[in-house]
Order: C-alpha cells, then structure tokens, then sequence
C-alpha cells in the first residue's frame, strides 16, 4: 500500500535545472539584441596652434641630433661620391677609347663614300656622253621626216595639177601623158635625190655617232686613268692623315684622362660642397617640423602657467622639474616630481598645474612621431618661468 | 545586428572579477532551480502521500492494523510518522503507567518531536533558496560596479568618449546585474510558493496530531471508566 519510495533524488533535478538554464542561454542566443552602434561622433576638442616659434631645450636636442645624423649622411655620401667619380673615370676612359674606334671608322667609311662619289661622276659623264648622241640622232630622224613630209606635198601637189591638166585639157592626152611621163621622171628624180640625201645623211649621222663615241670611249679611259691615280694619291694622303689622326688621337686619350682625373677632383669637392648645402637643408627642414613641436610645447607651457598657483612661500631660486607623460588623446597618465626643489609645497603647486592643464588634445594634431616624442617629457619649473 | 553586443560574446569579454561573479551566480542559479525541482516533486509527492493516508486513516480502519500494516525497514514520512510515532509511545507508556495524563504526555511529547522532524524534512533546502534569492542580486550588483569602473578606468585611456566607447563595458557589467537578477527571481517565486505548501502541510499535520491525540484522549478516558477495555 505505501509507497517505498518516499525520498526525491536529486538527479532528475539537477538534469531538469541544467536544462532549464540551457534553453535560456539558447533563447539568449537566438534572440541576439541588435543594439545599433551610434555614428562616432566628431571631435570633441578643437584646438588651434599659434604660430611662433621659441626654441626649447628638447626642440635644441633634436637639432643637434638631427645636424649629427646629417653630418655622418654627408660623410657617407661623399665617400659614396668618390667612388662613383672613380667609376666615371673608368667610364670616361673606356667611352675615349670607343669614340676613337668610332672616329676610325667614321673615316674608312668617308674615304670609301669619296670613292663611291668619284665612281659616280664618271657615271654621269658617261651617261652625258651617251645622252649627248642620243640627241643627235634623234635630230638626224627629224630631218629625215620632214624631208619625207616634203616629198609627199609635192607629190600630192604635183597630183593635183595632173589631174587639173586631164580636167582642163582632155584633149591634150598626149601633152598630160608628156607631162605625166615628165612629172613622173622629176618624181623619181626627186625621189632618188631625196634618197640619196637621206643615205648620204644617215652615212654622215652614222660616222659622226661613231667618231662622238670613240671620243667619249677615249675620255672615259683618261678620265678613270685620271681617277684610279687621283685615287692613289688620295688613298696614300689618307693614309698619312689617319696616322696623324691616331697620333693626335692618342694624345687626345691622354689629355682627357688628365681632364678626367681633374673632372673627378673637382667632382669631389662637388659633393663635399653639396652635402653641406644638404645637410644646411636638413637643418632647415628640421626647424620647420620643429615648429610644430615648439608650438605643442609653448601651448602646454601657457596651459600649466595659466593654473599655476605659486605657494606664498616660495621663495626665488627654487627649481622643481616635473616628469609629464601624456596619453594617446593628450590626457594626463602621470605628473610626477623628478627633480624636487626642496620646497614640498613648491613642487605640489607644479604637479597641480599640470594636472589642472591636462588634458592637452592638441598632442593629436601633431604626427606620429612627434606624437610619440612628448608622450613623456620635463617640465622645469621655476619661480616666474617654465622652461 | 552586433555581434560583439550578444550576451555570450560579452560574457566571454568580461573581465576576470566579473566572470568569476558570474560563474558564482550560475552556480547559484543551477543550484536553485536543483533545490526548485526536488521540492517541488518532494512536496507533490508528500501532499499525495497526506492525501492517501488521512483517507485510509478515517476510512474507519483499526488503529493496530493500520499501525502493523508496514513493512520492516520503513520510514513513515508525513502524518503517518506522526501517527507511527504516537502510537509507538501510547503503546510503551500503557502497560507501564495507569495515568492518562503521563501517557497523553508522551504521546504528545513523541509527536512533538515528529511534527519537529517533519517540519525540518519539509524546509529542508529551501533555505538555499532564501539565501539565493536575497543574496544573488548583491553579488550581480558588485559584478556591475566592478565591470564599470572598468569601463571607466578604460574610458580615460580612450580618445573619446563617445557611446561607442562605453557602451560594449557598460553592457557587459551589466550583464552580471542581469544574472544575478535572473538566478534571484526564480528563487524568491519558489521559495515563498514551496513554503507555502510546506507550511500548510505542517499544518495538516498538526491538525492531524490534535485529532490523533484527541482519539487517544477518548480512548483513555474511556479506559479510566472501564480498564479492562
């Protein structure tokens, strides 16, 4: 009847808890809250750096760092320069020594050019000759035309007044036929005459054609005999000139391994001359990104010297030097006395300055590097002045 | 939708103070909703059991044979413990003593200490749950204080103090606070609900004792007039 089993264990609980607890967390899980994440807001603080320049201490300590680092730059860089003038001689030597290869080249292939040019002109001659007794020829055939043009009027003439003889007189048969016979013999007369003419023409074209050719084979032989020796005469002179040529050449090399020895001294004390003028412009550049950080410098200086409250008993003398480290923003990380004056509430009235100054946001506007640099730096505080 | 903001990604975040906050408030957490189960089944089933035994106890069943009617090694739990317990006693104390006083003494003495028994039996644990209840909001509470100081100390080092900044801390500190609030909540509903019923089942059982001792009572006066009975 009763029951054996009165006690609860405690397993199904602590299974039936967990899973109480897991289906929470998985309901959590699934229902992720979106919480919309709000625009950045732009910059709270906005401050602007007044431009004057006052050097400080650090701003002096870069510089001298900065001229140091561009005193060894200029060292490098003028050995460096004194071994590239030592390699622009080289190349000078060897650039000499390829242009006078040049040059000799240049003048083989002059004196080949003249001789082509000489081999030319009497090309030409020749082509004139021949052209020359082209044109007689062709005078010769003219005349023959108009001799034949000549022959034809008169016969077509002579025609016309037979045929108007025949029409005036035909009764005159015998007379025409006389005349005919008559005109046809002064036709072969003249006909044989014209022919004579033209042959005795063409004998005389032909021999004259002939003679005109013979002279001109003639010249063109003396003119070659006159350039195969001009042309020996020239060869031996070039030969002559290209000797003095080298000669010259050779001392030409010399004078300009004189020149560019002299060239590379000179090109030494060029860069000598152009490192200073560098390192005189890295000095310059340096101020000027000194600016920047003599104006962070001089805004935190009237911030601490505006809240600076000087203790009534401070007497003057009194030297308290505060070690400022700043965070990324500019906030204040810690002001702590690292060089104290002696006087306790002297150097807490300095701390309090700058806690009270703090933060300095303009330390965001300056760069990265300058940004690291016043991270952490002194403040010297004395009566009447922070340096 | 942010997943850095979901709850377990700003859990996982937290710092170690207020992880360790949290981890001790799910303990707590796991540990009620233990305690919550096993009443709530441990007082179901005694309720049940109260049910079944006032029923066979009026059903006008001999006292003797009910008190017999058990197994050996059993443990009566409830209105049965008090009525075994009682009945044991009225059965020593009558060959022993002709007074009815001295034997509704020890009757009443005997289910005293069984009433005593089953109260404790009843509030077992559910003191846990008390302690739960009150002291879980607390602890959330440090873990939001120390997870916003936190946020604080890392909100000076920050360029600026935008909502951005604040906003992943400041939730995940609270996320303790909600912890604690959501281990407590279950705890205070339980607790009074399961004291309740423990309570009102004590009460069964004191009135059960009453009626139990009143029967006695009747029976011994009727004895006095009649002893051979």
């Amino acid at each position: 009847m009763a029951k054996r089993t009165r006690r609860v264990g405690y397993g199904l609980p602590v299974v039936l808890a967990i899973g109480v607890h897991v289906g929470v967390l998985l309901l959590t899980m699934l229902r992720l809250p979106d919480s919309d994440p709000t625009p950045s807001s732009s910059s709270v603080v906005q401050a602007t750096l007044v431009s004057d320049v006052t050097a400080t201490d650090q701003a002096q300590y870069a510089q001298e760092a900065r001229a140091r680092a561009a005193q060894r730059q200029a060292e490098e860089q003028a050995q460096a320069q004194a071994q590239q003038a030592a390699e622009q001689q080289a190349q000078q030597e060897q650039e000499q020594q390829r242009q006078a290869a040049e040059q000799q080249r240049q003048a083989e292939a002059e004196q080949a050019q003249a001789a082509a040019e000489r081999r030319q002109q009497a090309a030409q001659q020749a082509a004139q000759a021949k052209a020359e007794a082209e044109r007689e020829q062709a005078q010769a055939e003219q005349k023959r035309q108009q001799a034949e043009a000549e022959k034809q009027r008169q016969a077509a003439e002579a025609k016309k007044q037979a045929e108007a003889e025949k029409q005036a007189e035909a009764e005159k048969q015998r007379q025409a036929e006389e005349a005919k016979k008559q005109a046809e013999a002064e036709k072969e007369r003249q006909e044989e005459e014209a022919r004579k003419k033209a042959e005795a023409e063409k004998q005389r074209k032909a021999e004259e054609a002939k003679k005109q050719a013979e002279a001109e084979k003639k010249r063109q032989e003396e003119e070659a005999r006159k350039k195969a020796e001009a042309e020996k005469q020239r060869k031996a002179e070039e030969a002559k000139k290209q000797a003095e040529a080298e000669k010259k050449r050779q001392q030409e090399a010399a004078e300009k391994k004189r020149q560019a020895e002299a060239a590379a001294k000179a090109a030494a004390a060029d860069a000598l001359n152009d490192s200073i003028e560098s390192e005189q412009e890295r000095i310059a550049n340096a101020q000027q990104s000194n600016q920047a950080s003599n104006n962070f410098i001089n805004l935190v200086k009237r911030a601490v010297e505006d809240r600076w409250h000087l203790p009534a008993n401070a007497g003057g003398g009194l030297v308290a030097q505060i070690r400022v480290r700043l965070g990324p923003s500019g906030e204040l990380l810690a002001a702590t006395v690292t060089r104290s004056s002696g006087n306790a509430s002297f150097d807490r009235s300095a701390t309090q300055a700058v806690e009270a100054a703090a933060p300095f946001r303009e330390l965001q506007q300056l760069d990265a590097g300058l940004q690291r640099r016043f991270r952490d730096f002194n403040l010297k505080f004395t009566p009447g002045d922070i340096q | 939708m942010n997943d850095s903001m979901s709850i377990p990604h700003l859990i996982l975040n937290a710092s170690l103070v207020v992880q360790l906050v949290m981890l001790l408030l799910l303990a707590a957490s796991i540990a009620s909703w233990v305690v919550i189960f096993q009443r709530s089944f441990a007082l179901a089933r005694a309720r049940k059991a109260q049910k079944s035994f006032d029923e066979r106890f009026w059903s006008g069943i001999d006292l003797n044979e009910l008190y017999q009617d058990v197994p050996e090694q059993y443990e009566a739990l409830g209105a049965e413990h008090v009525f075994r317990s009682g009945f044991r006693e009225f059965n020593r104390l009558m060959p022993k003593t002709r007074s009815s006083e001295a034997v509704l003494d020890g009757v009443q003495r005997s289910q005293r200490v069984a009433l005593s028994r089953e109260e404790d039996r009843l509030n077992s644990h559910l003191t846990l749950l008390a302690t739960v209840a009150s002291a879980s909001p607390y602890i959330g509470l440090f873990g939001t204080v120390w997870g916003i100081m936190g946020s604080f100390q890392s909100l000076s080092l920050a360029q600026q103090a935008t909502l951005n900044t604040v906003a992943p801390w400041i939730a995940e500190a609270l996320v303790a606070t909600a912890m604690g609030l959501f281990a407590a909540i279950p705890a205070v509903i339980f607790y009074n609900r399961l004291s309740a019923i423990a309570s009102r089942l004590l009460g069964e059982y004191e009135d059960f004792a009453e009626e139990f001792h009143s029967i006695l009572h009747r029976n011994l006066q009727g004895r006095g007039s009649n002893p051979t009975a």
